[in-house]
């Protein structure tokens, strides 16, 4: 059975009120459906004029994220039959992830040194944080 | 075949006291093209021009690889447009009007047409004089979809119309140019360009300021706070438009592929803060001087 990708509720919302330009929105919302296993390996991802549609984006702004996946080894382009999501696609997506963990850390870190706190401060700081994270659902905990 | 719909290139025309051009124009195929400036820039004027109305006194325009004059009928054959000065009233009926231009075009749609006549809320039994102007710039649109042509050139065709209708455009817009149709649109919906069209060109004066990749267009633009002597003018550098000046501190806009920054630096200015721009900024800063 030939599975064909959903496309309009394919990835998050996008919106010009959320962080980030929309190309990233994009980048960031099928890097969550690959890493968390909605969307696996080999699937088929819609082309970039058909996710403009939907998405109410510019064809540029798919193209954009999509080039963006695709240099990230996470999507790939074959001519003439589509995209798709890559063999270790969800490993590289985590892998980004990860990456982007440390550097907002790293950020946490200079902003926290800044207001005058040391090092076991973030760190409690920290220890705080993941205890709150882990009594609260998963729905509005982001951002 | 070429890979541009429209290619314009040393346009000029006078028309009593305001002179448009020399203008050069690249709208690549497939694109959705947004062309923005103030009132009176000449944007209308291009567009008609390109549609064959109007006589040019300079310069070359070539619309799907044909010279937009010497193959006016084989150009108009496969370009739709849509302007605020058609009222289609002559016509009667919404009904009257479609089978009209439809009794043009073998490719007419009916379905298609039907579709849209659904999607922006007309009838076909609808008298056009009582329809209100959002209402006629949506048949206008009707009425250049409906038989696909290859190239839409839409002059404004968002003015009047909610944010409902607009988003209703937009979204037909982007499913033509997902079809590889070229839109070639004028709009002050900046925002909304910002956000659907792939291609931004700024005209002003009767020339482009800018032209390219909507992306690429503003990222060549920055905002910066600068503090330089009592006597260091920045008014007359190429590249630099003054946005505020508050004694010793400047707020400028910079075009990065010129010298700007050196030049500024060279004068022993020092930068405080550097800045992106969004479309519409940038618009405001270059439009306005």
């Amino acid at each position: 059975m030939v599975s064909h990708p959903p496309r309009k509720l394919l990835i998050g919302p996008i919106s010009a009120a959320a962080a980030g330009p929309l190309y990233q929105q994009i980048v960031d919302g099928l890097k969550r459906e690959i890493s968390e296993g909605r969307l696996t390996p080999g699937a088929p991802l819609p082309s970039f004029r058909g996710l403009a549609e939907d998405l109410l984006v510019s064809v540029i702004t798919v193209k954009r994220a999509y080039e963006d996946l695709e240099r990230d080894g996470i999507i790939y382009r074959r001519q003439g039959l589509g995209t798709f999501v890559a063999e270790a696609g969800d490993n590289r997506s985590r892998e980004g992830k990860v990456e982007k963990a440390r550097e907002l850390m790293r950020d946490a870190i200079r902003e926290a040194t800044e207001a005058g706190l040391d090092a076991r401060h973030v760190q409690r700081l920290l220890r705080d944080l993941i205890e709150g994270e882990a009594g609260k659902s998963h729905v509005g905990t982001r951002g | 075949m070429s890979a541009h719909a429209v290619e314009i290139r040393g346009l000029c025309k006078s028309q009593g006291t305001f002179t448009l051009g020399p203008l050069d124009l690249t709208v690549p195929e497939g694109a959705l093209y947004g062309l923005v400036g103030p009132n009176g820039a000449g944007k209308t004027t291009t567009l008609d021009l390109i549609f064959g109305m109007g006589g040019r006194s300079r310069g070359t325009i070539r619309v799907l690889g044909l010279d937009h004059l010497r193959d006016e009928v084989a150009m108009k054959r496969q370009v739709g447009y849509v302007s605020p000065e058609l009222t289609y009233q002559a016509w009667g009926r919404v009904g009257a009007a479609m089978d009209f231009v439809r009794g043009f075009h073998a490719s007419w749609d009916n379905s298609y047409a039907d579709r849209l006549l659904g999607t922006f809320g007309l009838e076909r039994r609808a008298a056009i004089a009582t329809l209100s102007f959002g209402a006629r710039t949506k048949l206008g649109l009707v009425l250049a979809l409906a038989w696909r042509p290859k190239l839409l050139v839409l002059d404004e065709p968002t003015v009047g119309l909610d944010a409902i209708s607009k988003q209703q455009v937009f979204a037909e817009l982007l499913a033509a140019v997902g079809e590889g149709r070229t839109v070639l649109i004028s709009s002050h919906a900046i925002t909304d360009l910002e956000r659907f069209a792939d291609h931004v060109g700024m005209i002003k004066g009767g020339r482009m300021v800018f032209g390219g990749l909507i992306d690429a267009v503003v990222d060549r633009y920055r905002l910066v706070d600068v503090e330089a002597g009592a006597s260091v003018r920045f008014d007359t550098e190429p590249g630099v438009w003054v946005q505020h000046r508050e004694a010793n501190r400047w707020r400028l806009l910079l075009d990065r592929e010129t010298k700007a920054l050196d030049a500024i630096r060279d004068r022993g200015a020092s930068c405080l803060s550097e800045a992106p721009v969004t479309l519409e900024e940038l618009f405001i800063a270059l439009g306005r001087s």
